[in-house]
């Protein structure tokens, strides 16, 4: 498939937890495939893996199973410094744009790093383009002589994303790239990306926890619990026909910023298990309105429901997946 | 609601805003600013403020008490102390300076590679610094003076690189707490080779750390100087360097000559306690958990 | 008469910064609010807009540079801001509670949960250690914390975030308060664990029929747990009123940019009613603080605006104010 940027097969990724030997499975078997210009969203709660996999797809941190292949080529096992200069060709804007920049750094220098490093570019081609960068992000060039502490979070989260576009990179990943800023300046960083992803050709990757940011960029929304995609399906389909009973709860969790939408609320018992101890079977038996029996037993396979949709429940066989309306 | 900065404000009243609201951050580091800066003239200037010439000797008024004539009177070699102190200035200024700075560059590289490195690098590196530091300084410098020659640089060298554990623990300690945040992360991420990562990235955001230590090691390197000096290891008699002028003084403590080695003794004392002082007050400016609140 | 009434509270940040020049913020400019019991205020806000320095200034927990300066908050009666510390301290933790976001930094990490309720309890009564005790377990039943018995032992570190906050919310019930002011009590938990917390906020505050304030930057959570708004921005309260008012008939435009900024109304690619950088509280403009980024604004936003009252429990401080003004739909300047 020439417009796959992006696959991993089988991702598996464990941290050790302590020192009583026990691990944190932070990604527990997760494909993934993302195409050139399309975005890809991935949502879910703390404990579910989708930061680790943002890292783990660019070998940030490396995968401790699984295959990643980028552009066609086996990623999975090369050395750092053969990675380093395929990040010409990925990169990622980060959650937080005020711990994300060196606090000591110009704007115009960080801007232009990538430049620097993997274009062998003269200094007044470095500067143009620079500007260009700027004023591609909305940024005014006034800033570039300054420092990171003299901007807001929304410019400093433009800057990280010119950062990020500077060598026109095939695939780019995008961890929580709004969350900690305000409403109103969310907004223009949205805009922003739906500009960018129009221009390039590149393929994104989308992580949050926000449903309601997550519908507005995305494509395809992959939805994590623990570690796994529990259901992965175009966008339009996850909102009128969510198949997993987490999914499902997930988006009747979801408050409306209208009153009159009256809520219909799924009431999940419990929080979510300590990814160091995983529960067996389905991980999310264990506050799943509609489990059985065998939930505890099986671990459900990915089902496909249609051609681009599929989810792993084991209660998809017999259409007992969805979760009443009137459980509350 | 708040005043204006006008551009028409003249530079001395700016900078004695800043000075104003400095010494209201920390009165510390004012005082030791004071300090420093007197003794600095003292250095600088010499030649305006010796009365005499500080090498040469007036052998009859050997072991004057301090007179009109001469202020902090004479000593054993008939040589006015007085104008043999202002001189020692330049050797306070002139040994510590240079130590600070080898002990910078020696200890603020290591420090950044094995902070970052880790692993065994870092452990090898860091138990040979321990070493050092646990060694009595005195001891190994005179060791190392007395083998090398007794020559000034030596003991500015010998100093320097006796100094470099603390400027590498300091900055090995940031860039422990630094390797494994977001901002490195992203270096990374954007890729970055190693050597820009730690002297583009870590260095600039680890530095302050060891920046504030350096006057406090300033005055580490002038005591030890001088305690090499007073030992008879590093500086020859006749030069007026206060560690040897203490020693030579000392003798005559006894028979009541107190001026010999007193105003050495106090000269020593009044700028190390500035550099203390002015580098724990640099301390309480930057690291605002230290400043009490109003 | 209010349980709660604060007329014209006023706080500024005054200090001297490393140049020696005074400088002085109005981080809170004439706040009025009143609340009854049973009532639920939403203050919502961006950053900065002084939502929490609100809820301090009423209890009395400003830190230096912060000083009120100005303004009355009158408490079941008795007027706050004069009253001693040692009046203070019986009323905060007893008669007004607070909850916060980050439970985990509001726990003592070195005491017991159970000892902790105990301790807040203890404080403020003289009655017996065991009947402390006793009221601890009732309150963790009643904040749905299972097992209490054995969660009554349980130290900080090894409760997840949304059973810590629960223990916050216990803590701050422990003296059936009059008044709970909830500062960001979801932020950071997960969106289902949220759910449960504010469900059990919203029956608590029925249950014992407190006066109750949610400061939050959510306005789904305004949505649906508040019955009055208060919008805040730059320091003051630029709309209030009920919940249907300013949520449905929005009449600020900085409520109505805030409303269609949300990610459900907001349409990509569309003309964007996009905001700006909130003003530097060091240097105010004159008049309207919203001038610099509103749509709407014209030579008389130059003169401050007057809080103009659209109805009986509706007010926004806007020289347009009014809900069919076209602010949605108007070209916004460039955000920040």
């Amino acid at each position: 498939m020439a417009d796959v940027i992006l696959q991993a097969k089988n991702l598996v990724k464990r941290f050790p937890a302590g020192r009583s030997g026990s691990f944190v499975n932070a990604v527990n078997g997760v494909d993934l495939t993302i195409r050139r210009g399309e975005v890809l969203g991935m949502v879910g709660e703390s404990g579910s893996g989708k930061s680790t996999i943002g890292r783990t797809i660019l070998r940030l941190t490396n995968p401790t199973e699984g295959q990643i292949s980028f552009d066609g080529k086996d990623i999975t096992k090369l050395a750092d410094k053969a990675v380093r200069p395929l990040r010409k060709d990925m990169q990622m804007v980060f959650q937080d744009p005020w711990s994300a920049l060196n606090p000591r750094m110009k704007i115009g220098d960080l801007i232009a790093e990538p430049l620097r490093i993997h274009l062998n570019m003269s200094r007044s081609e470095c500067r143009d383009r620079t500007e260009m960068l700027a004023r591609r992000v909305g940024l005014s060039t006034n800033f570039l002589n300054r420092t990171p502490s003299a901007l807001s979070g929304g410019q400093l989260q433009r800057v990280c994303i010119a950062r990020a576009i500077a060598t026109n990179p095939k695939l780019i990943v995008l961890d929580e790239p709004t969350s900690s800023l305000d409403l109103s300046v969310r907004a223009g960083i949205l805009e922003l990306l739906q500009e960018l992803r129009a221009k390039t050709e590149a393929g994104f990757l989308f992580i949050s926890h926000d449903l309601g940011t997550i519908k507005l960029i995305s494509d395809r929304i992959a939805v994590l619990y623990l570690g796994r995609i529990v259901e992965e399906v175009p966008k339009y389909k996850l909102f009128s026909e969510p198949s997993h009973p987490y999914s499902q709860s997930l988006l009747s969790a979801h408050l409306p910023s209208d009153p009159n939408v009256p809520l219909q609320r799924m009431a999940l018992q419990g929080e979510i298990p300590s990814p160091i101890n995983p529960p067996s079977g389905c991980s999310f038996h264990t506050r799943c309105p509609v489990a059985v029996a065998e939930c505890k037993r099986i671990q459900p396979l990915p089902e496909k429901i249609s051609a681009d949709h599929l989810a792993r429940c084991l209660r998809l066989k017999d259409g007992k997946n969805i979760i009443p309306r009137d459980q509350k | 609601m708040n005043s204006t900065h006008s551009d028409q404000v003249s530079l001395a009243t700016r900078i004695g805003n800043r000075l104003r609201g400095i010494s209201r951050l920390s009165p510390t580091a004012t005082a030791g600013v004071i300090i420093i800066f007197l003794f600095g003239i003292l250095a600088l200037f010499s030649d305006l403020f010796m009365t005499h010439d500080p090498v040469s000797s007036y052998p009859d008024r050997i072991l004057q008490a301090p007179s009109a004539q001469h202020w902090f009177g004479t000593d054993g070699n008939g040589m006015d102390v007085f104008s043999r102190v202002i001189y020692g200035a330049k050797f306070g200024f002139g040994i510590a300076i240079p130590a600070v700075i080898i002990a910078v560059i020696i200890g603020v590289p290591v420090g950044l590679v094995a902070g970052y490195r880790g692993g065994i690098l870092d452990e090898v590196l860091m138990r040979i610094f321990d070493g050092l530091r646990v060694f009595p300084s005195i001891i190994l410098a005179l060791a190392v003076v007395a083998a090398t020659g007794q020559s000034l640089i030596n003991v500015v060298l010998v100093l320097g690189f006796l100094d470099s554990p603390v400027f590498a623990r300091l900055v090995r300690a940031e860039v422990l707490a630094l390797r494994s945040s977001i901002f490195v992360e992203s270096a990374v991420a954007v890729g970055n080779p190693t050597w820009r990562i730690l002297f583009l990235h870590l260095l600039p955001n680890s530095i302050q750390g060891a920046m504030a230590q350096t006057a406090v090691r300033a005055a580490w390197a002038v005591r030890i100087s001088a305690t090499l000096a007073f030992l008879g290891v590093g500086i020859q008699a006749p030069t007026p360097e206060w560690g040897a002028m203490i020693r030579q003084g000392a003798e005559f403590m006894v028979t009541g000559q107190w001026w010999v080695a007193i105003f050495p003794g106090l000269a020593l004392i009044f700028l190390v306690f500035g550099l203390n002082l002015f580098g724990d007050g640099i301390q309480d400016i930057l690291d605002p958990r230290r400043r009490a609140s109003k | 008469m209010s349980l709660l009434s604060v007329k014209d509270l006023q706080t500024h940040f005054i200090f001297h910064d490393i140049d020696n020049q005074l400088r002085e913020a109005r981080a809170l400019n004439k706040i009025n609010l009143s609340l009854d019991a049973g009532q639920i205020l939403g203050i919502v806000g961006e950053t900065g807009a002084g939502k929490s320095l609100t809820a301090q200034s009423i209890c009395g927990l400003l830190r230096p540079p912060a000083r009120i300066v100005g303004g009355s908050v009158v408490f079941d009666g008795r007027e706050l801001l004069t009253l001693p510390e040692e009046e203070l301290n019986n009323i905060r933790g007893a008669d007004i509670a607070m909850v916060v976001q980050n439970p985990r930094s509001s726990l003592d990490p070195l005491t017991r949960i159970g000892e902790q309720l105990v301790r807040i309890h203890q404080t403020h009564t003289s009655g017996p250690l065991d009947g402390s005790r006793q009221k601890a377990m009732e309150m963790m039943q009643a904040v749905g914390i299972p097992d209490p018995q054995r969660r009554f032992t349980a130290w900080p570190h090894e409760l997840s975030g949304g059973m810590a906050q629960r223990v916050l919310i216990a803590m701050a019930l422990m003296n059936e308060p009059k008044l709970l002011i909830a500062d960001e009590p979801t932020t950071g938990l997960d969106v289902t664990v949220q759910a449960q917390i504010l469900d059990l906020l919203k029956e608590l505050v029925a249950r014992f029929d407190m006066a109750s304030m949610i400061i939050t930057h959510d306005l789904g959570i305004v949505a649906h747990y508040c019955d009055q708004v208060a919008v805040m921005f730059a320091g003051e309260i630029v709309e209030q009123g009920t919940l249907r008012d300013v949520f449905l008939q929005p009449a600020h435009p900085y409520t109505q940019q805030l409303l269609a900024s949300t990610p459900e109304r907001l349409k990509l690619g569309a003309e964007t009613p996009l905001g700006g950088q909130p003003p530097d509280l060091f240097n105010l403009p004159v008049g309207c603080l919203s001038q610099d980024r509103c749509p709407l604004a014209t030579d008389i936003c130059r003169t401050s605006p007057p809080m103009v009252n659209l109805s009986i429990d509706h007010s926004a401080r806007c020289h347009f104010a009014n809900p069919n003004n076209k602010t949605a739909k108007s070209k916004g300047k460039k955000n920040g």
